[in-house]
């Protein structure tokens, strides 16, 4: 009992104490004021009371022992029959516990996922006051666009100041570095450039050293400087505190700068980006100097937090005044003298909205949030079902112990403690599965993050186990302690004494009916995760089936650079040489390069002449000649590239796809006509050739897209096309470059197929995962049923022994234990449906090419699991025609 | 010589029965004067009374309801239940058995 009543201590409800002094305050109120008009004084009178009164804080103590020991007692007692009766139906315990655990750890993994992506807020000082800023942007992926420029920045930061202080983040970029110019190896970082008064605003500290200052952020400091992020420093220089005072050098297109190294951010600080951790920060007067007063130039976010007893509506008012009568004189720039007034109109007065930063913008929670929410969905359903089932398991358990708890009933016993006795064995279950789940999830997540991950794109989640994930640990437990145990409780609620001494059986005291609701609940649950998850496979198949319009196999992308500044025709020779080399290179059957890859474009919004109205919205990529025969798109008319193009520095021929070719020229040859618009710093163009469409995403039609030629100053992707070995070939690549030429060197080589499969990652992730949990859903329902099923014709075994007894067909026997199992199963399936053309909603815009509301997406799902019930149903339908008569008889 | 309050420990459940089956509902104080007013041999440690009350009531031999006192301030008052009752009839068998046995020594050894 010392054990007891220690952990009597530990829970020690306050209330039962309370009660207990109490009662000992009126009865020593009473003694003094009895002593009193006694003629004692008050002073004696208290002294007296306390001595005869004895030790209060034993007594109490002693009081609430009574109160609690005899309940924790009966706990312990009850847990450890619980552990013994789910001892006892193992196998039952077991398909439970699994699938629970299987529901628990995706609902976790999935709220450890939003929680890093979604939920959290920013490491930062009140990062519920931290605000930043967008406008609307013409992209229908995403509304709100919230880059902008360094002189719309300078105007609205001046315009605000007094009532709101502005600062801003660079976009991230990747910029090549150098930490060791001894050894003179460059490898690539995230870096962002930042206000100097940024890290004061988000109120952020140094682990160590110093961050930057606005002293720092100057055009021409005499001392450029570098901040690192602790987990940059701690990956890249194993927490080396002899980094201070370092010197990084930074590659520029364009010069090389070298900054000092003055201080690490804390631990808890990797950026104001969820989804992205930067590596280091630098001054932001130091940035490109191109990017300084060029409006056309965007490259930074601009975040703010108001001043104290400023309203933020206040703020937003004059920054909104600054942001349009910059966007006025702005305007000038942006549009030809020939663009429809309303347009430029509409441009000048875009709103300008304060968004909240607590839990920072994020392009990965852009991209990926709603595919997360779909998944957090599915995983409450899997939940539900897996609970469900559950329930029905223990709802049978409880069928077969109507003769203990009836017995402990009639011996006395409590109806409370048989409840008790129900929800403390749903419970152990329920902890069981939640730490299962949670191991499982612990796995899960981190699987789920390198899912989304590439090598170019390096999705960095903190997924933490903190308070957070605790509290929703245990409330997940909670919950489903009472999804499993609520309904067997109210079950054994009702167990009637007398009926273990009427019946011997004593297994009527719950009808197959009580489980129906849960039949229900799992049929409708499972078809929803069914339909919805048959809706993202079959658009993922689809996905993946789409010609992209160039032949993306045996095709090898080789990142490369100088590794020296050189002139533009230098480089050029050495492109030249390069593609020359690599072609005689035995296993490569063609070569040419393009600016980034062929899955890159540039928007670009072009004019159709003749027309006032109509802009095509338009892409462009710069590619090398042999461009389009190396990705095997097809030419329709006129001519590709060739090598006496790129003779020029700034070359005026096109090529343009057929989609282009079409909206612009109409029906008429495009081949030799101008073509007007400023792209790569020419103003008009001639159009050499057309080539079919190639899609740059494969969710997108093909796009109208002008080919110019690749600008020789940023060389970007060489694509090789391999005939044989790819990997082989691959590892050789590097030496052919470095033979064909000293001034470049290959940086990384990959595959294009998993580029191209890289951009259906999302789609890929979901198809994935539902068609995993519906298959799993399909799985426990058909179990489940199977299990209702059993027990209904176990139940009714004498009961068909006696109809057959009397001349009964067996089908009529069958038919009896059918007919109600049936009936539910058709109510969930019609919930089922209702509720999936409901949730179809929130995966409609992830689908390709797949309607929701269409006979075959409906009708495979409920085939599939009108099939799966049939076949739990066919075991104890046969059971139940083939019951002998004698033997049920004889049994009773 | 006082009486220790440990050699009443025994007797304590008989004399609050008692006391509670003849005087219907009392608080804890009440209880206390009326063991006091009919003896001052049985003056025991006060406070001990309510870990015994406790005991009894969690035993379900008395029931306990708050009630306002004359004073206008809450009190728990006890009542006994019918299973208090047979208790009682047990506790008093029980205690006339062992002083019938002490009184037996006393008179014959």
């Amino acid at each position: 009992m010392s054990w007891l009543s220690r952990l009597a201590n530990v829970f020690r409800p306050s209330g039962v104490d309370r009660a207990v002094d109490d009662e000992m305050n009126f009865h020593i109120e009473c003694r003094i004021a009895e002593l009193v008009a006694g003629g004692m004084t008050r002073d004696r009178a208290e002294a007296t009371t306390r001595r005869q009164f004895g030790n209060r804080l034993r007594l109490r103590e002693e009081s609430r022992d009574v109160k609690l020991l005899p309940w924790l007692d009966s706990l312990v007692r009850d847990a450890r029959l619980g552990v013994r009766m789910l001892r006892k139906n193992g196998l039952v315990t077991a398909a439970a516990i699994v699938s629970l655990s299987l529901a628990l750890g995706a609902c976790m993994a999935a709220f450890s996922l939003v929680d890093a992506l979604i939920l959290r807020p920013l490491p930062v000082r009140e990062p519920g006051r931290l605000i930043y800023l967008t406008f609307p942007s013409a992209n229908p992926d995403r509304p709100e666009d919230d880059v902008f420029s360094d002189p719309a920045f300078v105007r609205l930061r001046d315009a605000g100041r007094g009532r709101i202080d502005l600062f801003a983040i660079g976009y991230p970029s990747k910029p090549r570095v150098t930490f060791d110019e001894a050894s003179g190896n460059r490898e690539t970082i995230r870096a962002q450039y930042v206000s100097g008064d940024a890290f004061e605003h988000l109120g952020v500290a140094p682990a160590f050293g110093r961050l930057l200052t606005m002293q720092d952020d100057q055009r021409n400091p005499a001392h450029p400087v570098a901040v690192l992020s602790h987990r940059f420093w701690m990956q890249r220089f194993g927490g080396d505190h002899g980094i201070l005072g370092r010197w990084v050098v930074v590659h520029g297109p364009k010069e090389d700068r070298q900054f000092q190294i003055i201080g690490v951010t804390e631990p808890r600080f990797n950026g104001v980006e969820p989804g992205y951790s930067t590596d280091v920060w630098l001054p932001y007067a130091l940035q490109d100097p191109y990017a300084f007063g060029n409006s056309g130039y965007r490259t930074l976010r601009v975040f703010g937090r108001a001043n104290e007893g400023v309203a933020l509506e206040q703020a937003g008012g004059v920054l909104q005044a600054a942001f349009t009568k910059f966007r006025r004189e702005d305007a000038a720039d942006n549009f030809g003298p020939n663009t429809p007034p309303d347009r430029v109109e509409h441009f000048i007065n875009a709103p300008l909205y304060l968004r909240s930063a607590a839990t920072g913008p994020s392009a990965v929670r852009a991209r990926f949030q709603r595919s997360l929410w779909i998944l957090t969905g599915i995983a409450a359903l899997m939940l539900l079902i897996a609970g469900s089932n559950g329930a029905n398991l223990f709802l049978a358990r409880i069928a077969a112990r109507g003769d203990e708890m009836s017995l402990r009933l009639s011996l006395g016993a409590g109806r409370g403690r048989l409840i008790q006795q129900m929800l403390i064995e749903s419970a152990i279950v329920a902890v069981a599965a939640c730490l299962i789940g949670a191991t499982f999830a612990m796995f899960a997540a981190p699987a789920v993050v390198s899912m989304l991950r590439s090598a170019d794109d390096p999705v960095l989640l903190d997924l933490r186990v903190d308070w957070r994930f605790v509290a929703f640990i245990s409330a997940m437990t909670l919950l489903s302690s009472a999804l499993l145990g609520l309904a067997p409780a109210w079950r054994a609620s009702s167990v009637e004494p007398v009926t273990a001494v009427k019946a011997a059986g004593g297994r009527t005291s719950v009808r197959a009916r009580a489980m129906h609701p849960f039949v229900v609940m799992q049929v409708a649950f499972s078809l929803v995760v069914l339909f919805i998850g048959g809706l993202l496979v079959h658009s993922f198949a689809k996905l993946t089936s789409v010609n992209p319009g160039f032949a993306a196999s045996d095709v090898l992308l080789v990142s490369w650079e100088g590794v020296q500044r050189m002139e533009w025709n230098q480089q050029r020779a050495a492109l030249l040489q390069v593609l020359d080399h690599l072609r005689e290179v035995p296993g490569v059957a063609a070569v040419s390069a393009a600016e980034d890859t062929v899955l890159s474009r540039v928007r670009y919004n072009v004019a159709v002449p003749g027309t006032a109205r109509d802009t095509i919205e338009a892409t462009m990529a710069a590619v090398a000649p042999g461009f389009f025969e190396t990705m095997r798109i097809p030419l329709l008319a006129g001519r590709t590239f060739v090598r006496n193009d790129l003779d020029i520095e700034r070359p005026t021929v096109v090529v343009v796809n057929d989609s282009f070719a079409k909206r612009y020229f109409g029906g008429e040859s495009a081949v030799g006509r101008q073509f007007v618009g400023r792209i790569a710093g020419s103003p008009s163009h001639e159009v050499i050739g057309v080539v079919a469409d190639a899609r740059y995403d494969l969710r997108l039609p093909p796009a109208p897209t002008i080919y110019v030629l690749v600008p020789i100053r940023s060389l970007g992707t060489l694509h090789v096309r391999v005939a044989g070995d790819a990997t082989a070939i691959a590892s050789r690549l590097r030496e052919e470059v470095q033979a064909a030429t000293p001034l470049f060197r290959v940086t990384s080589v990959t595959p294009l197929i998993a580029m191209v499969d890289r951009t259906l990652v999302r789609e890929r992730l979901l198809a994935l995962l539902s068609g995993f949990f519906a298959l799993v859903g399909l799985v426990l329902t058909t179990v489940g049923l199977y299990g209702v099923l059993s027990y209904a014709v176990v139940q009714r075994t004498r009961e068909i022994g006696i109809r057959v007894a009397l001349g009964a067909r067996a089908s009529a026997a069958v038919r009896s234990v059918l007919t109600d199992t049936a009936i539910t199963t058709l109510i969930g399936a019609a919930c089922g449906i209702a509720g999936g053309l409901w949730a179809s909603r929130f995966v409609e815009t992830m689908l390709y090419e797949v309607a929701a509301f269409d006979v075959s997406s409906l009708a495979l799902p409920l085939g599939t699991l009108l099939l799966a019930a049939s076949v739990a149903a066919a075991v104890p339908a046969w059971r139940a025609a083939s019951v002998d008569p004698v033997i049920a008889l004889r049994n009773e | 010589m006082p009486t220790r309050p440990d050699t009443l420990q025994g007797s304590l459940p008989l004399l609050v029965l008692t006391v509670l089956s003849r005087r219907g509902p009392l608080h804890g104080y009440a209880i206390t004067s009326h063991i006091h007013g009919l003896s001052d041999a049985l003056r025991v440690e006060e406070g001990s009374l309510y870990p015994s009350l406790h005991r009894m009531e969690e035993a379900g031999w008395i029931k306990a309801r708050t009630i306002m006192t004359e004073h206008n301030r809450r009190a728990r008052a006890y009542k006994i239940t019918a299973a208090g009752r047979r208790q009682l009839g047990i506790e008093e068998a029980r205690w006339r058995s062992v002083t019938d046995a002490v009184d037996y020594v006393l008179k014959h050894a």
